[in-house]
Protein backbone atom coordinates (compact mmCIF):
# COMPACT_ATOMS: atom_id res chain seq x y z
CA UNK A 1 0.00 0.00 0.00
CA UNK A 2 1.57 3.24 -0.82
CA UNK A 3 2.16 5.69 1.63
CA UNK A 4 0.98 9.17 0.95
CA UNK A 5 1.61 11.35 4.03
CA UNK A 6 2.15 10.74 7.12
CA UNK A 7 1.82 11.73 10.95
CA UNK A 8 5.07 12.78 12.77
CA UNK A 9 2.89 11.19 16.12
CA UNK A 10 4.46 8.70 18.49
CA UNK A 11 2.36 5.97 18.41
CA UNK A 12 2.12 2.71 20.72
CA UNK A 13 2.39 -0.47 18.70
CA UNK A 14 1.65 -3.75 19.89
CA UNK A 15 1.94 -6.48 17.77
CA UNK A 16 -1.90 -8.16 17.51
CA UNK A 17 -0.24 -11.63 17.76
CA UNK A 18 1.60 -10.92 20.81
CA UNK A 19 -1.91 -9.89 22.24
CA UNK A 20 -3.66 -12.79 21.28
CA UNK A 21 -1.30 -15.25 22.87
CA UNK A 22 -1.58 -12.73 25.85
CA UNK A 23 -5.02 -13.58 25.78
CA UNK A 24 -4.24 -17.22 25.50
CA UNK A 25 -2.23 -17.50 28.71
CA UNK A 26 -2.64 -14.59 31.15
CA UNK A 27 -6.76 -14.43 30.66
CA UNK A 28 -9.05 -17.08 32.76
CA UNK A 29 -12.15 -17.86 30.92
CA UNK A 30 -13.29 -19.97 34.59
CA UNK A 31 -15.86 -17.80 36.17
CA UNK A 32 -13.79 -16.68 39.01
CA UNK A 33 -14.24 -14.35 42.07
CA UNK A 34 -12.40 -11.47 40.54
CA UNK A 35 -13.41 -8.87 43.81
CA UNK A 36 -10.49 -7.25 45.27
CA UNK A 37 -10.30 -3.21 46.55
CA UNK A 38 -8.74 -0.79 44.73
CA UNK A 39 -5.18 -0.91 46.58
CA UNK A 40 -4.74 -4.29 45.26
CA UNK A 41 -6.14 -3.47 41.53
CA UNK A 42 -4.38 -0.54 40.79
CA UNK A 43 -0.98 -2.07 42.27
CA UNK A 44 -1.37 -5.37 40.12
CA UNK A 45 -2.46 -3.80 37.28
CA UNK A 46 -1.45 -0.43 36.63
CA UNK A 47 2.16 0.12 36.15
CA UNK A 48 4.97 2.93 35.71
CA UNK A 49 5.26 3.42 32.04
CA UNK A 50 1.67 2.07 30.94
CA UNK A 51 -0.77 3.05 28.34
CA UNK A 52 -4.04 3.74 30.31
CA UNK A 53 -7.65 4.07 28.70
CA UNK A 54 -10.39 4.59 30.61
CA UNK A 55 -14.73 4.99 29.49
CA UNK A 56 -17.03 7.58 29.19
CA UNK A 57 -16.00 10.89 31.09
CA UNK A 58 -16.46 14.42 30.28
CA UNK A 59 -17.71 14.52 33.96
CA UNK A 60 -20.24 11.28 33.32
CA UNK A 61 -19.18 7.75 34.56
CA UNK A 62 -15.51 8.45 34.64
CA UNK A 63 -13.31 6.14 37.21
CA UNK A 64 -12.87 8.44 39.79
CA UNK A 65 -12.07 6.24 42.45
CA UNK A 66 -9.69 4.28 40.56
CA UNK A 67 -8.11 6.88 39.58
CA UNK A 68 -7.68 9.09 43.11
CA UNK A 69 -6.22 5.75 43.97
CA UNK A 70 -3.58 5.70 40.90
CA UNK A 71 -2.56 8.93 42.55
CA UNK A 72 -2.29 7.82 45.81
CA UNK A 73 0.33 5.08 44.88
CA UNK A 74 2.04 7.48 42.75
CA UNK A 75 2.15 6.02 39.45
CA UNK A 76 4.34 7.79 36.99
CA UNK A 77 5.44 8.02 33.27
CA UNK A 78 1.57 7.61 32.45
CA UNK A 79 0.23 7.63 28.30
CA UNK A 80 -3.55 8.20 28.29
CA UNK A 81 -5.89 8.03 26.23
CA UNK A 82 -7.94 11.30 26.63
CA UNK A 83 -10.77 10.73 24.47
CA UNK A 84 -13.69 12.65 25.62
CA UNK A 85 -12.52 14.10 28.83
CA UNK A 86 -12.35 16.52 31.53
CA UNK A 87 -12.33 15.37 35.28
CA UNK A 88 -9.80 11.81 34.27
CA UNK A 89 -7.14 14.04 32.54
CA UNK A 90 -6.89 16.57 34.58
CA UNK A 91 -6.72 14.94 37.63
CA UNK A 92 -4.17 12.56 36.80
CA UNK A 93 -1.89 15.40 35.22
CA UNK A 94 -2.54 17.36 38.13
CA UNK A 95 -1.37 13.98 40.30
CA UNK A 96 1.30 14.17 38.67
CA UNK A 97 0.96 10.66 37.43
CA UNK A 98 0.91 11.58 33.28
CA UNK A 99 3.63 12.37 30.92
CA UNK A 100 1.81 11.52 27.62
CA UNK A 101 -1.72 12.64 26.49
CA UNK A 102 -3.35 11.10 23.31
CA UNK A 103 -5.76 13.78 22.85
CA UNK A 104 -8.95 13.41 21.83
CA UNK A 105 -9.68 16.11 24.42
CA UNK A 106 -7.09 17.18 26.71
CA UNK A 107 -9.45 18.31 29.25
CA UNK A 108 -10.31 21.83 31.51
CA UNK A 109 -8.41 23.67 33.77
CA UNK A 110 -5.40 26.06 34.31
CA UNK A 111 -3.29 22.46 35.72
CA UNK A 112 -3.95 20.51 32.74
CA UNK A 113 -2.85 23.50 30.55
CA UNK A 114 0.35 24.47 32.11
CA UNK A 115 1.52 21.12 32.35
CA UNK A 116 1.30 20.99 28.25
CA UNK A 117 2.48 24.22 28.27
CA UNK A 118 5.41 23.82 30.01
CA UNK A 119 6.39 20.84 28.01
CA UNK A 120 5.93 18.53 31.12
CA UNK A 121 3.18 16.39 29.50
CA UNK A 122 3.69 16.16 25.96
CA UNK A 123 0.62 15.34 23.80
CA UNK A 124 -0.07 13.69 20.48
CA UNK A 125 -3.26 15.31 19.15
CA UNK A 126 -5.50 12.79 17.79
CA UNK A 127 -9.93 13.42 17.46
CA UNK A 128 -11.88 11.96 20.02
CA UNK A 129 -13.63 9.78 17.09
CA UNK A 130 -9.88 8.86 15.70
CA UNK A 131 -9.14 7.55 19.44
CA UNK A 132 -12.63 5.54 19.12
CA UNK A 133 -11.43 4.16 16.52
CA UNK A 134 -8.35 2.75 17.50
CA UNK A 135 -9.46 1.54 20.29
CA UNK A 136 -11.88 -0.44 18.19
CA UNK A 137 -9.51 -1.63 15.57
CA UNK A 138 -7.82 -2.99 19.21
CA UNK A 139 -10.67 -4.89 20.28
CA UNK A 140 -11.24 -6.29 16.66
CA UNK A 141 -7.72 -7.54 16.56
CA UNK A 142 -6.59 -5.73 13.20
CA UNK A 143 -3.59 -3.81 13.04
CA UNK A 144 -5.67 -0.57 11.68
CA UNK A 145 -9.17 1.10 10.92
CA UNK A 146 -10.12 3.55 7.66
CA UNK A 147 -11.81 7.13 8.54
CA UNK A 148 -12.91 9.18 6.32
CA UNK A 149 -11.93 12.11 9.12
CA UNK A 150 -8.48 13.80 10.60
CA UNK A 151 -7.23 14.18 7.06
CA UNK A 152 -5.84 17.32 5.51
CA UNK A 153 -5.42 19.07 8.94
CA UNK A 154 -2.42 19.73 10.98
CA UNK A 155 -4.48 17.16 13.30
CA UNK A 156 -3.41 14.71 11.48
CA UNK A 157 0.11 15.47 11.23
CA UNK A 158 0.04 15.52 14.83
CA UNK A 159 -0.97 12.11 15.07
CA UNK A 160 -0.06 8.65 14.41
CA UNK A 161 -2.28 8.40 11.67
CA UNK A 162 -1.10 7.70 7.66
CA UNK A 163 -2.88 8.62 4.35
CA UNK A 164 -2.64 5.88 1.72
CA UNK A 165 -4.17 4.83 -1.28
CA UNK A 166 -7.09 2.24 -1.09
CA UNK A 167 -5.54 -0.74 -2.65
CA UNK A 168 -9.00 -1.13 -4.18
CA UNK A 169 -10.21 2.28 -4.97
CA UNK A 170 -7.02 4.04 -6.14
CA UNK A 171 -8.40 6.81 -3.33
CA UNK A 172 -6.62 8.18 -0.65
CA UNK A 173 -7.75 7.16 2.71
CA UNK A 174 -6.80 8.26 6.20
CA UNK A 175 -5.65 4.52 8.61
CA UNK A 176 -5.61 4.52 12.27
CA UNK A 177 -3.39 2.28 14.20
CA UNK A 178 -4.93 -0.13 16.44
CA UNK A 179 -4.09 0.69 20.47
CA UNK A 180 -3.57 -2.07 22.54
CA UNK A 181 -4.27 0.11 26.46
CA UNK A 182 -1.85 -2.15 28.69
CA UNK A 183 -5.14 -1.31 31.26
CA UNK A 184 -8.26 -0.07 30.91
CA UNK A 185 -10.16 1.57 34.24
CA UNK A 186 -13.78 0.88 33.71
CA UNK A 187 -16.79 2.47 36.20
CA UNK A 188 -19.61 0.55 35.76
CA UNK A 189 -23.42 0.85 37.02
CA UNK A 190 -23.46 -3.06 37.76
CA UNK A 191 -21.05 -6.36 37.68
CA UNK A 192 -20.71 -9.63 39.00
CA UNK A 193 -18.07 -10.84 40.88
CA UNK A 194 -16.47 -12.38 37.17
CA UNK A 195 -16.41 -8.92 35.63
CA UNK A 196 -19.70 -9.13 33.45
CA UNK A 197 -20.45 -6.02 33.35
CA UNK A 198 -23.61 -3.59 32.52
CA UNK A 199 -23.40 0.17 31.88
CA UNK A 200 -26.51 1.77 31.55
CA UNK A 201 -26.76 4.75 29.29
CA UNK A 202 -24.56 5.90 25.95
CA UNK A 203 -21.27 5.83 25.79
CA UNK A 204 -18.22 6.00 24.42
CA UNK A 205 -16.19 2.73 24.16
CA UNK A 206 -16.87 0.66 27.11
CA UNK A 207 -16.64 -2.43 25.01
CA UNK A 208 -13.96 -1.43 22.40
CA UNK A 209 -11.93 -0.31 25.28
CA UNK A 210 -12.43 -3.21 27.49
CA UNK A 211 -11.67 -5.33 24.54
CA UNK A 212 -8.36 -3.71 23.00
CA UNK A 213 -6.79 -3.79 26.55
CA UNK A 214 -4.60 -6.14 28.14
CA UNK A 215 -5.71 -5.83 31.46
CA UNK A 216 -9.06 -4.86 32.97
CA UNK A 217 -10.11 -3.16 35.77
CA UNK A 218 -14.05 -2.69 36.46
CA UNK A 219 -15.03 -0.32 39.15
CA UNK A 220 -19.17 -0.87 40.11
CA UNK A 221 -22.09 1.32 41.75
CA UNK A 222 -22.74 -2.33 42.48
CA UNK A 223 -22.33 -5.78 42.41
CA UNK A 224 -24.92 -8.04 41.69
CA UNK A 225 -25.67 -12.01 41.08
CA UNK A 226 -24.59 -14.20 38.04
CA UNK A 227 -28.00 -15.36 38.25
CA UNK A 228 -29.39 -11.78 37.68
CA UNK A 229 -26.92 -11.52 34.66
CA UNK A 230 -28.15 -14.58 32.96
CA UNK A 231 -31.43 -13.51 33.88
CA UNK A 232 -31.10 -10.72 31.30
CA UNK A 233 -28.45 -11.15 29.08
CA UNK A 234 -28.91 -8.41 26.60
CA UNK A 235 -28.10 -5.74 29.43
CA UNK A 236 -24.26 -7.33 29.59
CA UNK A 237 -22.21 -4.48 27.74
CA UNK A 238 -18.89 -6.16 28.97
CA UNK A 239 -18.16 -10.22 29.13
CA UNK A 240 -16.35 -11.55 31.99
CA UNK A 241 -13.20 -13.27 30.11
CA UNK A 242 -12.25 -9.46 29.15
CA UNK A 243 -11.89 -8.42 32.89
CA UNK A 244 -9.65 -9.18 35.35
CA UNK A 245 -10.45 -7.69 38.42
CA UNK A 246 -13.98 -6.60 39.92
CA UNK A 247 -13.51 -3.21 42.63
CA UNK A 248 -16.67 -2.35 44.30
CA UNK A 249 -17.29 1.02 44.29
CA UNK A 250 -20.17 2.74 45.35
CA UNK A 251 -19.90 6.85 43.94
CA UNK A 252 -17.11 5.90 41.89
CA UNK A 253 -17.18 8.83 39.78
CA UNK A 254 -18.20 11.11 42.62
CA UNK A 255 -17.64 14.15 41.97
CA UNK A 256 -18.98 13.32 38.82
CA UNK A 257 -22.50 11.82 37.79
CA UNK A 258 -23.85 8.54 36.89
CA UNK A 259 -26.64 8.86 35.03
CA UNK A 260 -29.97 7.81 36.49
CA UNK A 261 -28.19 7.36 39.73
CA UNK A 262 -26.75 9.72 41.17
CA UNK A 263 -26.05 13.83 39.76
CA UNK A 264 -23.04 15.55 39.39
CA UNK A 265 -21.53 17.51 43.17
CA UNK A 266 -21.44 20.59 41.68
CA UNK A 267 -19.93 22.51 44.93
CA UNK A 268 -17.17 19.94 44.99
CA UNK A 269 -16.37 20.74 40.94
CA UNK A 270 -16.25 23.85 41.79
CA UNK A 271 -13.66 23.51 44.50
CA UNK A 272 -11.54 21.54 42.15
CA UNK A 273 -11.64 23.54 39.29
CA UNK A 274 -10.94 26.46 41.08
CA UNK A 275 -7.75 25.10 42.43
CA UNK A 276 -5.88 27.09 39.70
CA UNK A 277 -2.45 27.03 40.32
CA UNK A 278 -0.23 24.02 41.48
CA UNK A 279 -0.11 25.04 45.32
CA UNK A 280 -4.36 25.24 45.16
CA UNK A 281 -4.00 21.92 43.37
CA UNK A 282 -1.36 20.82 45.45
CA UNK A 283 -3.86 21.65 48.52
CA UNK A 284 -7.09 19.77 47.07
CA UNK A 285 -4.79 16.67 46.19
CA UNK A 286 -4.04 16.74 49.75
CA UNK A 287 -7.57 16.78 51.30
CA UNK A 288 -8.90 14.95 48.95
CA UNK A 289 -6.44 12.25 47.79
CA UNK A 290 -3.61 11.64 49.98
CA UNK A 291 -5.68 12.28 53.00
CA UNK A 292 -7.96 9.30 52.83
CA UNK A 293 -6.37 5.94 52.16
CA UNK A 294 -9.39 4.69 50.19
CA UNK A 295 -12.39 5.11 48.45
CA UNK A 296 -14.54 4.47 51.85
CA UNK A 297 -12.28 6.83 53.26
CA UNK A 298 -12.74 9.18 50.88
CA UNK A 299 -16.74 8.94 50.84
CA UNK A 300 -16.53 9.42 54.48
CA UNK A 301 -15.09 12.55 54.20
CA UNK A 302 -17.57 14.37 51.30
CA UNK A 303 -20.19 13.12 53.91
CA UNK A 304 -23.24 10.84 53.42
CA UNK A 305 -25.49 13.74 53.57
CA UNK A 306 -24.28 15.16 50.67
CA UNK A 307 -23.74 11.62 48.92
CA UNK A 308 -27.51 11.05 49.56
CA UNK A 309 -28.64 14.59 48.36
CA UNK A 310 -27.12 13.62 45.00
CA UNK A 311 -28.98 10.63 44.83
CA UNK A 312 -32.28 12.46 45.24
CA UNK A 313 -31.01 15.11 42.97
CA UNK A 314 -30.80 12.93 40.44
CA UNK A 315 -34.61 12.66 39.43
CA UNK A 316 -33.96 11.02 35.89
CA UNK A 317 -34.15 7.31 36.33
CA UNK A 318 -36.00 6.32 32.76
CA UNK A 319 -33.90 4.88 30.79
CA UNK A 320 -31.26 3.55 33.41
CA UNK A 321 -33.23 2.10 36.10
CA UNK A 322 -37.07 1.27 36.56
CA UNK B 1 -26.01 52.99 19.14
CA UNK B 2 -28.29 52.56 21.72
CA UNK B 3 -27.79 50.05 24.76
CA UNK B 4 -27.66 46.28 23.83
CA UNK B 5 -30.31 44.52 25.27
CA UNK B 6 -29.10 40.81 24.41
CA UNK B 7 -25.60 39.48 25.12
CA UNK B 8 -23.77 38.64 22.28
CA UNK B 9 -23.81 34.70 22.88
CA UNK B 10 -27.69 35.35 22.38
CA UNK B 11 -27.26 37.00 19.09
CA UNK B 12 -25.14 33.95 18.35
CA UNK B 13 -27.83 31.70 19.35
CA UNK B 14 -30.50 32.61 17.70
CA UNK B 15 -28.92 33.12 14.69
CA UNK B 16 -27.57 29.50 14.89
CA UNK B 17 -31.41 28.67 15.45
CA UNK B 18 -32.89 30.26 12.70
CA UNK B 19 -30.25 28.92 10.06
CA UNK B 20 -31.35 25.05 11.15
CA UNK B 21 -33.30 23.43 8.76
CA UNK B 22 -36.70 21.21 10.38
CA UNK B 23 -36.39 17.83 9.98
CA UNK B 24 -32.33 17.57 9.60
CA UNK B 25 -30.10 15.62 11.48
CA UNK B 26 -27.28 17.66 13.42
CA UNK B 27 -24.61 17.13 15.31
CA UNK B 28 -24.00 19.19 18.06
CA UNK B 29 -20.84 20.24 19.82
CA UNK B 30 -20.09 21.66 23.64
CA UNK B 31 -21.43 25.06 24.86
CA UNK B 32 -23.36 27.11 22.20
CA UNK B 33 -24.33 24.77 19.91
CA UNK B 34 -26.06 23.02 22.38
CA UNK B 35 -28.17 26.02 22.97
CA UNK B 36 -28.54 27.01 19.67
CA UNK B 37 -30.44 23.46 19.31
CA UNK B 38 -32.52 23.46 22.36
CA UNK B 39 -33.84 27.08 20.98
CA UNK B 40 -34.40 25.82 17.42
CA UNK B 41 -36.44 22.75 19.01
CA UNK B 42 -38.53 24.92 20.48
CA UNK B 43 -39.12 27.67 18.65
CA UNK B 44 -38.81 26.61 15.19
CA UNK B 45 -37.69 23.25 13.83
CA UNK B 46 -39.24 20.90 16.29
CA UNK B 47 -38.33 18.05 13.82
CA UNK B 48 -34.57 18.43 13.82
CA UNK B 49 -32.84 15.13 15.95
CA UNK B 50 -29.64 16.36 17.05
CA UNK B 51 -27.26 13.68 17.59
CA UNK B 52 -23.86 13.54 20.03
CA UNK B 53 -20.74 12.39 19.85
CA UNK B 54 -21.32 10.66 23.09
CA UNK B 55 -23.84 8.41 21.69
CA UNK B 56 -27.62 9.66 22.64
CA UNK B 57 -29.68 10.64 18.75
CA UNK B 58 -32.51 12.57 19.16
CA UNK B 59 -32.62 13.90 22.83
CA UNK B 60 -35.52 15.95 24.05
CA UNK B 61 -32.66 17.87 26.50
CA UNK B 62 -34.49 18.85 29.54
CA UNK B 63 -34.05 22.07 30.35
CA UNK B 64 -32.88 24.65 32.82
CA UNK B 65 -29.28 23.84 31.12
CA UNK B 66 -26.61 23.08 33.24
CA UNK B 67 -22.95 23.98 33.65
CA UNK B 68 -20.75 21.63 31.70
CA UNK B 69 -23.75 19.31 30.81
CA UNK B 70 -23.11 16.84 28.72
CA UNK B 71 -23.75 13.25 28.53
CA UNK B 72 -25.29 13.31 31.72
CA UNK B 73 -29.08 12.50 32.00
CA UNK B 74 -30.63 15.51 31.44
CA UNK B 75 -28.33 15.93 28.19
CA UNK B 76 -29.48 12.32 27.04
CA UNK B 77 -33.59 13.08 28.49
CA UNK B 78 -36.21 11.30 26.26
CA UNK B 79 -33.60 10.10 23.26
CA UNK B 80 -34.29 7.87 20.18
CA UNK B 81 -31.62 5.79 20.86
CA UNK B 82 -28.44 5.29 22.96
CA UNK B 83 -25.31 3.87 21.43
CA UNK B 84 -21.44 4.78 21.53
CA UNK B 85 -19.30 6.98 19.65
CA UNK B 86 -17.73 4.47 16.83
CA UNK B 87 -21.84 4.22 15.94
CA UNK B 88 -22.31 8.42 15.63
CA UNK B 89 -18.94 8.51 13.87
CA UNK B 90 -20.09 6.06 11.24
CA UNK B 91 -23.83 8.07 10.90
CA UNK B 92 -21.61 11.14 10.22
CA UNK B 93 -19.07 9.40 7.94
CA UNK B 94 -21.96 7.24 6.30
CA UNK B 95 -23.62 10.54 4.94
CA UNK B 96 -26.73 10.76 7.78
CA UNK B 97 -25.67 13.75 9.16
CA UNK B 98 -26.78 16.83 7.40
CA UNK B 99 -25.48 19.62 9.94
CA UNK B 100 -22.68 19.75 12.36
CA UNK B 101 -22.64 23.02 14.72
CA UNK B 102 -19.48 23.69 16.14
CA UNK B 103 -17.41 26.68 18.35
CA UNK B 104 -14.10 27.92 17.39
CA UNK B 105 -11.21 29.63 19.06
CA UNK B 106 -9.68 30.99 15.87
CA UNK B 107 -10.59 30.94 11.59
CA UNK B 108 -8.87 31.46 8.02
CA UNK B 109 -10.02 33.01 5.21
CA UNK B 110 -11.49 28.97 4.21
CA UNK B 111 -13.19 28.08 7.60
CA UNK B 112 -10.37 26.02 8.67
CA UNK B 113 -10.63 25.69 12.33
CA UNK B 114 -8.05 26.04 15.20
CA UNK B 115 -9.47 24.49 19.10
CA UNK B 116 -5.95 23.29 19.41
CA UNK B 117 -3.17 26.05 20.62
CA UNK B 118 -2.06 29.58 20.23
CA UNK B 119 1.78 30.66 19.73
CA UNK B 120 5.04 29.36 20.68
CA UNK B 121 6.17 25.96 19.29
CA UNK B 122 3.45 22.66 19.47
CA UNK B 123 5.67 20.82 22.23
CA UNK B 124 5.33 24.56 24.04
CA UNK B 125 2.37 26.31 22.91
CA UNK B 126 1.82 29.96 24.48
CA UNK B 127 -1.54 28.69 25.33
CA UNK B 128 -3.03 25.31 24.83
CA UNK B 129 -7.07 24.39 23.99
CA UNK B 130 -8.49 21.78 24.68
CA UNK B 131 -8.14 19.75 20.63
CA UNK B 132 -10.38 18.37 18.49
CA UNK B 133 -12.78 16.92 20.75
CA UNK B 134 -15.27 15.54 18.05
CA UNK B 135 -14.64 18.79 15.99
CA UNK B 136 -12.56 16.83 13.46
CA UNK B 137 -15.33 14.55 12.82
CA UNK B 138 -18.23 17.01 12.68
CA UNK B 139 -16.05 19.40 10.52
CA UNK B 140 -14.97 16.26 8.11
CA UNK B 141 -17.47 14.00 7.80
CA UNK B 142 -21.11 16.26 8.24
CA UNK B 143 -22.77 17.65 4.88
CA UNK B 144 -22.76 21.10 6.41
CA UNK B 145 -21.05 22.78 9.08
CA UNK B 146 -21.86 25.76 10.44
CA UNK B 147 -19.42 27.43 12.78
CA UNK B 148 -20.21 29.93 15.48
CA UNK B 149 -17.22 32.12 16.95
CA UNK B 150 -17.07 35.76 18.63
CA UNK B 151 -16.23 38.62 15.96
CA UNK B 152 -12.50 38.97 17.34
CA UNK B 153 -9.46 40.43 15.00
CA UNK B 154 -7.25 37.87 16.45
CA UNK B 155 -9.56 35.05 15.45
CA UNK B 156 -9.30 35.77 12.07
CA UNK B 157 -6.46 34.69 10.84
CA UNK B 158 -4.65 34.02 7.22
CA UNK B 159 -2.48 31.23 8.50
CA UNK B 160 -4.15 29.63 12.33
CA UNK B 161 -1.29 28.11 14.60
CA UNK B 162 -2.90 25.46 14.15
CA UNK B 163 -5.76 23.09 11.97
CA UNK B 164 -7.73 21.38 14.26
CA UNK B 165 -10.35 20.88 12.11
CA UNK B 166 -10.29 20.86 8.44
CA UNK B 167 -12.61 24.09 6.33
CA UNK B 168 -11.88 23.84 2.52
CA UNK B 169 -8.03 23.98 3.21
CA UNK B 170 -6.12 25.55 1.02
CA UNK B 171 -9.42 26.36 -0.85
CA UNK B 172 -8.46 24.61 -4.13
CA UNK B 173 -11.60 23.47 -6.19
CA UNK B 174 -11.28 20.14 -4.65
CA UNK B 175 -9.02 20.20 -1.92
CA UNK B 176 -10.86 18.50 0.56
CA UNK B 177 -11.90 15.22 -1.27
CA UNK B 178 -8.12 15.23 -2.73
CA UNK B 179 -7.06 15.09 0.73
CA UNK B 180 -9.64 11.96 1.63
CA UNK B 181 -12.35 13.95 3.21
CA UNK B 182 -15.74 12.84 1.48
CA UNK B 183 -16.93 14.74 -1.06
CA UNK B 184 -19.37 18.09 -0.97
CA UNK B 185 -19.06 18.51 2.72
CA UNK B 186 -17.11 21.42 4.44
CA UNK B 187 -17.59 25.03 6.59
CA UNK B 188 -21.65 26.34 4.92
CA UNK B 189 -21.92 29.47 7.23
CA UNK B 190 -19.88 31.39 9.98
CA UNK B 191 -22.09 33.04 12.54
CA UNK B 192 -19.92 35.63 14.48
CA UNK B 193 -21.19 37.97 17.34
CA UNK B 194 -22.01 40.67 14.78
CA UNK B 195 -21.92 39.00 11.19
CA UNK B 196 -22.66 36.53 9.14
CA UNK B 197 -20.63 34.60 6.18
CA UNK B 198 -20.96 32.12 4.05
CA UNK B 199 -17.97 30.14 1.38
CA UNK B 200 -17.90 31.39 -2.18
CA UNK B 201 -18.75 28.16 -4.29
CA UNK B 202 -15.77 28.73 -6.61
CA UNK B 203 -12.65 29.98 -4.67
CA UNK B 204 -14.47 28.29 -1.36
CA UNK B 205 -13.44 31.68 0.33
CA UNK B 206 -15.09 33.19 3.11
CA UNK B 207 -17.62 35.89 2.28
CA UNK B 208 -19.37 38.34 4.32
CA UNK B 209 -23.61 38.24 4.02
CA UNK B 210 -25.04 40.27 6.46
CA UNK B 211 -24.49 42.77 9.76
CA UNK B 212 -26.28 43.07 12.84
CA UNK B 213 -28.51 46.46 12.79
CA UNK B 214 -26.82 49.18 13.65
CA UNK B 215 -23.28 47.23 12.80
CA UNK B 216 -21.69 48.77 9.82
CA UNK B 217 -19.77 46.94 6.67
CA UNK B 218 -16.91 48.73 7.97
CA UNK B 219 -16.32 47.87 11.61
CA UNK B 220 -17.49 44.15 10.85
CA UNK B 221 -14.19 44.24 8.48
CA UNK B 222 -11.68 46.54 10.33
CA UNK B 223 -12.65 43.62 13.40
CA UNK B 224 -10.97 40.66 10.72
CA UNK B 225 -7.21 39.81 10.59
CA UNK B 226 -7.62 39.10 6.94
CA UNK B 227 -10.31 40.32 4.35
CA UNK B 228 -13.52 38.52 3.25
CA UNK B 229 -15.07 38.76 0.31
CA UNK B 230 -18.38 41.07 0.42
CA UNK B 231 -21.58 39.99 -0.88
CA UNK B 232 -23.33 42.21 -3.24
CA UNK B 233 -26.17 42.95 -1.29
CA UNK B 234 -25.99 42.58 2.20
CA UNK B 235 -28.64 41.38 4.72
CA UNK B 236 -29.59 43.24 8.48
CA UNK B 237 -29.67 40.57 11.03
CA UNK B 238 -32.42 40.50 12.98
CA UNK B 239 -31.44 40.82 16.62
CA UNK B 240 -32.85 38.38 19.37
CA UNK B 241 -36.97 39.20 19.36
CA UNK B 242 -38.51 39.07 22.82
CA UNK B 243 -39.82 35.49 22.53
CA UNK B 244 -36.30 33.99 21.61
CA UNK B 245 -35.16 36.02 24.68
CA UNK B 246 -37.60 34.71 27.09
CA UNK B 247 -37.69 31.17 26.14
CA UNK B 248 -33.68 31.42 26.45
CA UNK B 249 -33.55 33.31 30.21
CA UNK B 250 -36.95 31.84 31.60
CA UNK B 251 -36.79 28.53 30.27
CA UNK B 252 -33.36 27.32 28.69
CA UNK B 253 -31.01 28.54 30.64
CA UNK B 254 -31.80 30.44 33.26
CA UNK B 255 -28.82 29.78 35.78
CA UNK B 256 -26.54 32.19 32.06
CA UNK B 257 -24.91 29.51 32.03
CA UNK B 258 -23.98 30.05 28.47
CA UNK B 259 -25.93 32.93 27.80
CA UNK B 260 -24.36 35.05 30.08
CA UNK B 261 -26.42 38.61 31.05
CA UNK B 262 -26.27 42.18 29.63
CA UNK B 263 -23.59 44.17 31.21
CA UNK B 264 -20.92 41.39 31.72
Amino acid sequence: MKVIAAGEGEVKLTDADEIRQWRRTQKTRALTDKVIDEHEAVSRFVHDGDYVSYDLSSMVRGPMSLEREIIRQKKRNLWLAAKFTLLDSTILVAGGCVSKLDVGFAGLGRTLFAAIESGRVKTIDWSNGTLALRHLAGAMGVPFLPTRALAGTDTFKRSGAKVVEDPFTGKKVCLVPAVHPDVAIIHVNQSDRSGNARVFGPSITPLETATASKNVIISAEELISTEEIRRNPGLTTIPYYLVDAVVLAPYGAHPGTVPGLYTYDSEHLAEFFSAQDDASMQKYLDKYVYGTKSHTEYLELIGKERLLKLRENETIREGYYK
Amino acid sequence: MSKAKFTEVEFMICLAARAIEDNKTVFIGYGMPQIAAILAQRLYAPGICQVYEYGAIGPQVATPFMRNMMADARNSYRSFCWTTMNTMMAHASSGFIDYGILGAAQIDPFGNINSTMIGGTYERPKIRFTGSGGGNEVASLCWRTIILMEHEKRRFVERPDFITSPGYLDGSPNAREDAGLPRNTGPYRLITSIATFDFDSQTHRMRLTGMRESVTKEFALQNMGFEPLVADKLETLATPTTEELKMLREVIDPHRVVIGRVGE
